[in-house]
C-alpha cells in the first residue's frame, strides 16, 4: 500500500479531501486489540464516535482502494439511516468505478438503501436483476436472489 | 490537495477532527517490516 497506492495522486486528493486518515503499527496497542486487527493491510472506516462501519484486509490497489472507501463511507451514512447521503457515494461508485470490485456490493445496498427510502420494494428487486445479469454466481447475486419474486 | 496523505498518528486527535470536519475516518493498520 505505501509503495504503489497511497502515493497515488487520485488516491492522495480522495483521501485528503473526504476522510480523515490514521495509520498505525499493527502490534500499536490498545487500538490493535480493540479493533481486532490481525493482518495487514486492514483498512477500517469509521465513524467520528469511533465505530467501525467498513473493513478489508489485503492490498488493494488505486483503483481498488477508492471505491472500497466510497462504500465505506455509504455504510457509513446507511447505519445512520441517512440514506440520501448513503445514495451519493453508492452512485458515484457505480458511475466511476463500475468493475470494481466493491461494486456488486454496491449494487446490493443502493437497492437496500432505495428500498429503506421509499419502502418500495421495486428497487431490491432492480438490484438483483442488475446483480444476476452481471454476474449470476456472484455472492451478492446469490444474497440477492430472493427479491427476484418481488 | 498536496503530494501525500496527511496521516494523523492519534486516533483521539482523529476523532476530533472528524467531528469538527464532518468526515469518517480512515484507520490503516500497517506492518513497517
Amino acid at each position: 500500500m505505501a509503495a504503489v497506492t497511497y502515493p497515488n495522486p487520485k488516491v492522495v486528493n480522495f483521501i485528503n479531501g473526504t476522510m480523515i486518515p490514521i495509520q498505525v503499527r499493527f502490534d500499536a496497542q490498545p487500538i490493535a486489540t480493540d479493533y481486532n486487527v490481525k493482518w495487514t493491510p486492514t483498512i477500517i472506516t469509521l465513524d467520528s464516535d469511533g465505530k467501525e462501519h467498513h473493513r478489508t484486509v489485503g492490498f488493494l490497489s488505486p483503483e481498488e482502494l477508492i471505491p472500497s472507501l466510497l462504500l465505506g463511507i455509504a455504510k457509513v451514512s446507511f447505519d445512520s439511516d441517512l440514506f440520501d447521503s448513503a445514495l451519493t457515494n453508492l452512485n458515484r461508485l457505480l458511475s466511476e468505478y463500475p468493475e470494481s470490485n466493491a461494486s456488486s456490493e454496491t449494487i446490493y445496498l443502493r437497492g437496500v438503501c432505495l428500498y429503506k427510502k421509499t419502502h418500495d420494494a421495486k428497487p431490491l428487486k432492480e438490484a438483483y436483476e442488475r446483480l444476476n445479469a452481471r454476474n449470476p454466481k456472484d455472492e451478492w447475486t446469490k444474497r440477492a436472489y430472493p427479491y427476484r419474486l418481488l | 490537495m498536496g503530494d501525500t496523505i496527511r496521516w494523523e498518528g492519534s486516533l483521539e486527535v482523529a476523532l476530533k477532527r472528524a467531528r469538527l470536519e464532518d468526515k469518517p475516518v480512515l484507520l490503516d493498520f500497517f506492518n513497517p517490516n
